[in-house]
């Protein structure tokens, strides 16, 4: 990884103030963005990202700027949102994060009619804001990472702790359910 | 046209995307959608899907990352302040050990005195030499359980505040 990395490595190392400062300044649309697909809430989105930046601070020394440190930022952001949907609804964290399974990780309610409508911008289209909500939300997760993050796979399996199989299956699955739903079909 | 072929064409559409494929892959691709009116929608639609997701924007909350940093600043005194009471702990346990190590030969003496004249079984006086030798570790267990158990209801506070 690059010496940016490192250099937060160390930052983070030494809880500098100022490094904190500026990555919250510089990564605030992207972790915002990713926790707000994710939870499809703006005031939770809100509330996690808070509590991420505060465990950036005090876990900042177990980054070792191997990996890129927006991955390490989103999967502690992800780690943050599973605790407390567990905490919400006691289940396995399997049950949760296995696509698989017949109740997928539905971070978000998909009944709310409303969420990443308030969030997502005017400008954009309204069908594809109806759409993702369409999508469950663990296949909008990977196609954040992947299509707007432009994470790598492997990345991405790091930030989600699953096998580069099933990212690759989430993504095709998600990238169906997504094309599927602009189409206005029921993809999920 | 078979319909292997068109599976095939489908898949090789989405790996594309997903992962990339072959330059072999990528020739017969292009080949077969110069010819295939079906498969040549499906990658606009694909396409299409990918813009619109990518050109889907937030809006920040506003003051979003002054409040963040507010919090982090906050917290991070938080931790510096707890900082040198920490360092005084750890040294107060290694001093107490590096002090146990030295004495542990009189102090095994002492025991082995005291379950004599009390005519306290051997097996006995030696755990209650095992038992002191633990105290420093079990008083570090002890603290930093306290810590933890403070640490949980700070967050749970900061979060009802919220």
């Amino acid at each position: 990884m690059g010496d940016e990395a490192k250099s937060i490595a160390r930052g983070l190392q030494k809880r500098d103030p100022d490094l904190l400062d500026r990555l919250i300044e510089q990564y605030q649309y992207r972790l915002f963005r990713y926790l707000v697909y994710v939870t499809g809430n703006k005031e939770r989105a809100e509330d996690f990202f808070q509590e991420t930046w505060i465990r950036v601070l005090e876990r900042g020394h177990q980054y070792d700027g191997r990996s890129k440190f927006e991955a390490w930022l989103f999967a502690i952001a992800r780690h943050l949102v599973i605790d407390w949907q567990r905490s919400k609804k006691p289940q396995s964290l399997d049950s949760l994060t296995d696509p698989e399974q017949e109740h997928p990780l539905q971070l978000a309610d998909e009944k709310d009619p409303s969420p990443l409508h308030q969030v997502l911008s005017q400008e954009t289209e309204e069908n594809v804001q109806a759409s993702l909500q369409r999508i469950p939300a663990i296949y909008r997760e990977v196609l954040v990472l992947r299509f707007q993050e432009e994470l790598q796979i492997e990345e991405m399996a790091g930030v989600l702790s699953v096998p580069l199989s099933t990212v690759k299956s989430r993504l095709y699955r998600g990238l169906e359910a997504l094309r599927g739903a602009l189409q206005g079909g029921a993809a999920s | 046209m078979s319909e292997k072929i068109h599976d095939r064409a489908l898949q090789l559409i989405a790996q594309a995307r997903v992962e990339g494929i072959p330059e072999a892959d990528s020739t017969w691709l292009r080949a077969h959608l110069e010819e295939c009116e079906f498969c040549t929608g499906h990658v606009q639609q694909t396409d299409r899907a990918l813009r619109s997701l990518r050109s889907a924007s937030i809006q920040l909350p506003q003051g979003l990352a002054s409040r963040t940093q507010f919090r982090v600043r906050l917290r991070a005194q938080q931790l510096r302040e707890r900082e040198p009471k920490r360092r005084a702990m750890w040294l107060a346990c290694a001093v107490s050990w590096a002090f146990g190590i030295a004495s542990a030969p009189y102090v095994w003496r002492l025991f082995q005195w005291f379950g004599e004249r009390t005519g306290v079984p051997k097996l006995v006086w030696e755990l209650g030499f095992g038992l002191w030798w633990t105290i420093p570790a079990l008083f570090l267990v002890v603290v930093v359980l306290m810590e933890k158990v403070g640490q949980g209801s700070e967050s749970d506070w900061m979060r009802q505040s919220r």
